[in-house]
């Protein structure tokens, strides 16, 4: 061991600990206050911005985060900004876990907004629950959730599938091929599927699930030749969804005649599979970008000056905008000196409020009360509301599941 | 070597005060810092459980998560069955499974539970170096096995949902009853706990590494050949070192899925599996002691450089772990060891022991 | 019937990717027994240079694939000559060096383009399907199909036939006997890296059309091609191609018996029974190392 080795070292060494040594001033942290006594609000952003899942969830953070600027531009609620306190959880349930208490206990935020996946929420679930603050997930989940620390913002099964499912059936045909990725919302939606199609006399030819970031659908294209179902039934997400679609189009199936009808697959996706692969192909879902409404004209218009001519808004990152709007209309309800996430929960539960999609209104179980919408996609990489819902959809998380009701006091079993 | 087992002894006296007294106090006690500090020192035992089997013998595990991971559904499913009462887990009834599986049974049983965290692991570690180590496999092969079988056994679990709840894993779970003792995972007890796991592995460890099991367990690192014509059973040692790596690894997996909360494939994971890697090379894989500071080292650091920089600290963990790998590769206590050697400049005597991969000479005497 | 052809033709297209993919990998080991676990990343950064190549320059893939091999085949060389160079003397180190680099180039990529999934539209050429009775085959699989096995001809020509090759061959027998007759191994290992790479981004482009192009692309990518050179062989082109081809119609027979995640599952299963019983892989090279 030479010294000029070992100095080399000990400048690696040197290095190492000064990127430790800036983190020093971080270590203290102050005690414990009460919520929003300061200048300013603090609200959580908990949407991965590296990792799988950051391709999503990095339109959600920019929606939400557009919202709270545009709120604080127009003056804040009652007098004080909003402080968005950004975390990153590249796409990791553990540091989900991690940065969620983070947020809630050091930085005592007064509600976070967060999660596109189900892993995500339930692993943030704990600590929302024990230190009774406000989890605002706007994603489109499987349901079979109550708790009462959580705003759900998404569609859950009977609100994407109620109207849609006697429509494919009544203009495509009874026999279903389902594919999707193999974890519980895919397995939950076929579920609700099946109990539909039992009503409305329909088939399941296969249910298949293939693993999480699954590529190569060789196979499946295969025995969709070979069986010839009237709609392919699709709950597969993110790259697999745009590798299905790619290879979909290459094996030259028609989708007039075996469309594929997605319940995930939204602007976000179209904008990788191509104009051409996508279009024809259906996907139910309470909001699209190419909704005509002043509300979502001003909506697309502010996200694109902001974001790029060419990014999409769609049903995950309207959520996401929306949700902040109806946490301002809760606060503003509100004593400014009570601000708590508990008394936030109780402001919004009935509250109706003009989203880019519609008339929304948040049910006393927390679930909100969508438009859902049945839209076929153009090569111009948007989606042409074929079908509409004639009114608001109510959300049932426990729909497949008689005997249990998610209501304004919780989960109650009959 | 008596020389090196002082140093190691005063070592672990500084590192259980700084861990037992010192972090509390720096931290005035909050429960949040702690909760986090908790879930640091429970990584730890992994990265030094790693320790134990690359740096003492050479044996590259990169299937290390695996058995964590099986050390943390244990307590998982513990800690379900509790939450459940007398009903099936919830996401049991969701998958259309009508009665528990058997292999869910035994662990409403906490002594169980406690035991299967640990033998588990380590019984599956054995099959795992028994399968190896008879064919006398060695050196890269060992390393891509072992990743071979964790994306196995990741799958597996994903696949079978009805056992395990998928890729969601076990949420929803209640509080551990230890004995009669409610943990509230953000108390200072707690913390003691997990800290006291912790300082109890390291005796463990160094005791392993001072002992002459170590010392085979070294000369196989060295020259699994030789070894042999010694006349040592080389595949047992590297057996047994396997399972006791696995084992503890499992009991951090059990820490771990209380800090937390939830049990996740997400814990048996590659990449998972690598930070643990990295961790145990940053600290120094020769040391279980270095091995565990190395581990809370990168963690405090990560956490507080996302803090800080919210967009690019995946990229400075990258950068700063391939400054580590090719400037320090033998971490944090080599660099250590150097200056100490640097700083006494006595020429080396002949008491005194020889550096980590000085070749033996005849001549000298250590 | 009809099933089984397209199925073993479904097989034929993962081994051909598989092969692709793993060609880079093999040569990379073969040679210098760097475990580079930095090689889907070197896919990735084929796949962006390709959607770079398409969306500013409106190349389509198939002209862009030679700008492509030279790009990252130049990453590949900064990289062998900063970092991988100094560490030949440590293997266990080249597998976290590698894996170190692999996140930076990630991160860059992320950084620098953005994590939107990118698309990347195949030739039009190339699109359609052959039909041959029951038989259905895209044009495009088949396409990199016959590349694939251009890819590894050309190369067993260039380590065969050509003066690299000899130094090459010479180099991976014994390094110092060849330095001995004055054949530069450090030069030569650099140009290897960098030649692994190049086949990584060639990799990268072809599949752009068929899947899609988001940083993260790459992890899932190097464990299957690395356990593919492992059953293949050390320092074996047949060997990689052998594996290749057993390991793409294995997944594609058990994911139509019975689904592909347990197909997975038993595919790993046999790789470690294999590995443990013939741990020298498929076809092992009869040079002693």
């Amino acid at each position: 061991m030479k010294r000029r080795e070992f100095l080399g070292h000990a400048g690696a060494f040197g290095t190492v600990g000064l990127a430790g040594g800036l983190s020093v001033p971080a270590l203290l942290s102050g005690a414990g206050r009460a919520y929003a006594a300061g200048d300013d609000i603090p609200v959580g952003l908990l949407f991965s911005l590296t990792g799988a899942v950051a391709v999503v969830e990095h339109t959600l953070h920019d929606a939400a985060l557009m919202a709270i600027d545009e709120i604080n531009a127009a003056g804040g609620v009652h007098g004080k900004q909003l402080r968005a306190i950004v975390e990153d959880p590249a796409s990791d349930p553990a540091t989900y876990s991690d940065r969620a208490r983070r947020l809630m206990i050091r930085d005592k935020c007064v509600s976070v907004f967060g999660s596109y996946t189900s892993a995500s929420r339930q692993a943030v679930l704990p600590v929302t629950e024990q230190r009774e603050n406000l989890y605002w997930y706007p994603t489109l989940y499987e349901g079979r959730e109550c708790s009462r620390n959580v705003m759900y913002g998404g569609a859950v099964p009977n609100q994407q599938q109620d109207i849609l499912l006697p429509w494919l059936v009544e203009n495509f045909g009874k026999r279903i091929y389902m594919i999707g990725n193999n974890y519980v919302y895919p397995k939950e939606e076929n579920n609700y599927c099946r109990i539909l199609l039992n009503e409305l006399g329909g088939e399941v030819l296969h249910e298949e699930y293939v693993p999480l970031g699954h590529s190569d659908f060789s196979s499946v294209i295969n025995r969709i030749r070979a069986q010839e179902p009237d709609v392919i039934f699709s709950t597969l997400v993110g790259d697999s969804d745009v590798a299905f679609a790619r290879q979909y189009r290459a094996a030259e199936l028609d989708p007039e005649k075996m469309p594929v009808c997605s319940l995930t697959r939204s602007e976000v996706e179209v904008k990788a599979i191509g104009g051409d692969a996508a279009a024809g192909h259906f996907s139910s879902a309470p909001y699209f970008m190419s909704n005509d409404t002043p509300e979502n004209q001003r909506f697309v218009e502010n996200y694109k000056s902001r974001y790029g001519a060419d990014s999409v808004t769609h049903f995950v990152s309207e959520a996401a905008y929306f949700q902040v709007y109806q946490f301002k209309a809760a606060l503003e309800k509100l004593d400014p000196a009570n601000l708590s996430p508990t008394a936030i929960r109780d402001a919004a539960v009935g509250m109706s409020m003009m989203a880019p999609q519609g008339e929304i209104l948040i049910d006393p179980n927390l679930h909100t009360h969508l438009w859902p919408k049945v839209g076929q996609w153009q090569s111009d990489g948007q989606a042409k509301v074929i079908l509409q819902s004639e009114g608001r959809i109510t959300p049932k998380p426990y729909a497949a599941y008689p005997g249990q009701d998610c209501t304004g006091d919780g989960l109650v079993k009959s | 070597m008596n020389t090196k087992l002082s140093y190691d002894i005063i070592g672990l006296t500084l590192f259980a005060g700084v861990i037992l007294f010192g972090v509390p106090a720096l931290f005035s006690y909050d429960g949040f810092e702690l909760n986090t500090f908790s879930r640091y020192l429970s990584l730890a035992i992994v990265s030094m459980a790693l320790a134990l089997s690359w740096g003492t013998a050479g044996l590259l595990n990169l299937g290390q998560a695996a058995t964590f991971g099986m050390g943390s559904y244990a307590m998982a499913m513990h800690l379900k069955l509790k939450a459940s009462g007398d009903g099936l887990p919830d996401f049991m009834g969701w998958n259309n499974v009508e009665t528990l599986p058997l292999i869910w049974g035994p662990f409403q049983s906490l002594t169980f539970t406690l035991l299967a965290g640990l033998l588990i692991p380590a019984a599956v570690g054995g099959l795992i170096a028994i399968f190896m180590f008879r064919a006398r496999i060695a050196g890269v092969f060992v390393a891509i096995i072992t990743l071979a079988f964790l994306v196995a056994f990741q799958l597996l679990v994903i696949e079978q949902q009805g056992l395990t709840g998928g890729q969601n894993g076990l949420t929803g779970l209640a509080q551990l009853v230890l004995f009669g003792w409610k943990i509230d995972i953000y108390s200072v007890s707690f913390y003691y706990m997990v800290g006291g796991c912790l300082v109890a592995a390291l005796i463990f460890g160094l005791y392993l590494t001072h002992s002459k099991f170590g010392l085979v367990l070294r000369a196989i690192r060295e020259d699994a050949e030789r070894t042999r014509y010694f006349g040592y059973n080389v595949a047992n040692y590297q057996t047994v070192i396997f399972c006791i790596s696995a084992g503890l690894a499992g009991w951090a997996g059990m820490l771990y899925a209380l800090v937390l909360e939830f049990a996740s494939p997400t814990y048996m994971s590659v990449s998972f599996s690598l930070a643990i890697v990295i961790w145990c090379a940053v600290g120094g894989r020769e040391s279980v002691l270095a091995a565990a500071v190395g581990a809370i080292l990168v963690n405090l650091a990560e956490g507080r450089l996302s803090d800080v920089f919210v967009e690019g600290w995946h990229m400075i963990l990258g950068v700063m772990f391939l400054v580590v790998v090719m400037f320090m590769p033998r971490g944090i206590y080599g660099l250590l060891v150097d200056a100490g050697r640097v700083l006494r400049r006595k020429p080396a005597s002949t008491k005194e022991a020889l550096p980590f991969d000085t070749p033996l000479n005849p001549k000298q005497e250590s | 019937m009809d099933v089984v052809f397209n199925q073993a033709f479904a097989g034929l297209s993962i081994a051909s990717i598989l092969l692709i993919i793993a060609l880079g990998l093999a040569i990379i080991y073969g040679t210098m027994g760097v475990i580079n676990l930095a090689h889907g990343e070197f896919v990735m950064l084929g796949a962006y240079a390709t959607w770079a190549l398409q969306t500013y320059a409106g190349l389509g893939v198939v002209t862009a694939l030679p700008l492509v091999f030279v790009a990252v085949a130049a990453v590949g060389w900064i990289i062998e000559k900063v970092i991988v160079q100094r560490l030949y003397t440590r293997p266990l180190d080249t597998i976290l060096a590698t894996w170190g680099i692999g996140i930076i180039l990630q991160q860059a990529v992320r950084l620098g383009v953005g994590a939107d999934s990118r698309f990347v539209s195949g030739p039009h050429w190339l699109s359609g399907n052959i039909e041959i009775g029951a038989l259905v085959m895209s044009n495009y699989r088949l396409f990199v199909i016959a590349f694939s096995i251009m890819v590894l001809g050309a190369t067993w020509l260039l380590m065969t036939r050509t003066e690299f090759g000899m130094k090459l061959r010479a180099v991976i027998q014994n390094r110092g006997i060849s330095e001995c007759y004055g054949i530069e191994a450090k030069n030569v290992y650099s140009v290897t890296f960098a030649y692994g790479a190049g086949l990584a981004g060639i990799a990268g482009a072809l599949i752009t059309p068929l899947f899609s192009t988001i940083p993260t692309m790459g992890t899932g990518l190097v464990v299957d091609a690395f356990l593919v050179v492992i059953v293949g062989g050390l320092g074996s082109l047949m060997g990689t191609a052998a594996a290749a081809l057993l390991i793409g119609e294995v997944t594609a027979l058990f994911s139509i018996v019975i689904n592909d995640t347990l197909g997975r599952i038993a595919v790993l299963a046999g790789i470690i029974l294999l590995i443990r019983f013939r741990p020298r892989g498929l076809f092992p090279s009869d040079i002693r190392h």
